[in-house]
């Protein structure tokens, strides 16, 4: 029951990027690169996945009043794993990530949704919770990162689409780039969602 | 409250432990990994040698290659942005730099990140050890170095950094050439 609806929330409904618009940090600072915002985003949803699944679990065991330390400690345990895991076999996006894979321990997505969704739900739910925001964050995290690459270096994943005529827009791959198209990129959001309900009103 | 401590003590523990298990199993490879990026970064700068083995000398770490006279050494300071770490292979008997590389930065992208581009590094290719200076005209002798255009703070760093390592590697080699 609502496990699909808890699934596409994220996705798009309540997609923490482009609706809620929380872990900005992290959505500012790497997407450079589409190959960072795909691996910063499938991070983060380990992480959530991981966090979410064992909240869930001890919802009831855990005191109120200690509530949020447990979870951050919880986070923190998953957070130092993918750390770990990317420095030993993604070495080179690592590097590329450096600080920003430690900060997903504050990223507010993870604790809000441990604290909002997986305390009060089943197990199942939350999985489904975790995995519509987690790839939620992905696709946008994605998307913002393609255009910034493709504008700023012609290029998307690594490959160079446009020759050497192109002149490079070096401000997308700056943080001024990352607020002017994340900025456009919420109002075409908007648009569409405006459409969708329009007809549904009509 | 007893209760509050306890749960908060059995999730670090718990936390504490996995996570020491998941450091043993990867910090052999992050090692490994670790490792292997610094033999490359430093057989890339020597010219002639295939292999190297690190030598202490006034406290700082060289790289003395198995062709006589190639050392590296990996030096590093402050750019625009944040810390730029060099590796340098020079011969210092010679007073002459061979090659360096970029290993690490956090300038501009599409700016100072131009450092790290041939174009650049190769300006010290060549140069014997000394003091350069930067200047923002083509160059009218050997100790001078064309600044990148719009990055003058990372090219000057970049020199600074460079002038610093070679004056050191040339007092740990007995006074130079």
């Amino acid at each position: 029951m609502g496990f699909l609806r808890d699934f596409t929330n994220g996705l798009w409904n309540e997609n923490p990027t482009f609706r809620i618009v929380i872990g900005m940090c992290p959505t500012l600072a790497i997407t450079n690169q589409a190959i960072n915002g795909l691996v910063m985003g499938l991070a983060t949803t380990f992480v959530l996945l991981a966090s979410e699944i064992v909240v869930s679990l001890i919802k009831k065991l855990v005191p109120n009043e200690v509530r949020i330390p447990s979870y951050v400690v919880i986070i923190a345990t998953f957070v130092t794993f993918v750390d770990y895991f990317l420095k030993a076999f993604l070495p080179d996006v690592a590097a590329a990530l450096s600080l920003f894979i430690p900060l997903i321990v504050v990223n507010c997505i993870i604790l809000g949704r441990a604290e909002a969704f997986a305390s009060k739900n089943p197990v199942k739910n939350s999985i489904a919770d975790a995995l519509g925001m987690g790839l939620g964050f992905t696709w946008a995290l994605v998307l913002l990162s393609v255009i910034r690459e493709f504008l700023g270096s012609g290029s998307v994943f690594g490959f160079r689409l446009l020759g050497n005529w192109y002149p490079r827009m070096t401000i997308m791959l700056l943080p001024a780039g990352a607020f002017i198209s994340l900025g456009l990129l919420m109002g075409v959001m908007n648009l569409i969602s405006r459409k969708k309900s329009g007809k549904e009103v009509n | 409250m007893k209760k509050l401590i306890l749960t908060l003590t059995i999730i670090g523990l718990i936390s504490a432990l996995a996570l020491a298990y998941i450091y043993q199993i990867t910090a052999p490879l992050i090692e490994g990994e670790e490792a292997l990026a610094r033999k490359k970064a430093v057989l890339d700068v020597l010219p002639e040698s295939d292999s190297y083995t690190e030598v202490v000398k006034n406290g700082i770490i060289f790289y003395e290659g198995n062709v006589e006279g190639e050392v590296a050494m990996s030096v590093s300071g402050g750019g625009f942005n944040g810390e730029i770490k060099l590796m340098i292979g020079a011969n210092p008997f010679e007073g002459k730099i061979y090659k360096i590389t970029v290993l690490n930065h956090s300038e501009t992208p599409g700016l100072g990140s131009k450092i790290t581009d041939d174009e650049f590094t190769s300006i010290f290719a060549g140069k014997p050890f000394g003091k350069y200076q930067v200047v923002k005209r083509p160059v009218s002798n050997p100790m001078e170095v064309e600044a990148i255009s719009g990055a003058t703070i990372s090219s000057q760093a970049v020199t600074d950094i460079i002038s610093d390592a070679v004056n050191r590697m040339r007092l740990a080699y007995g006074g130079g050439a």
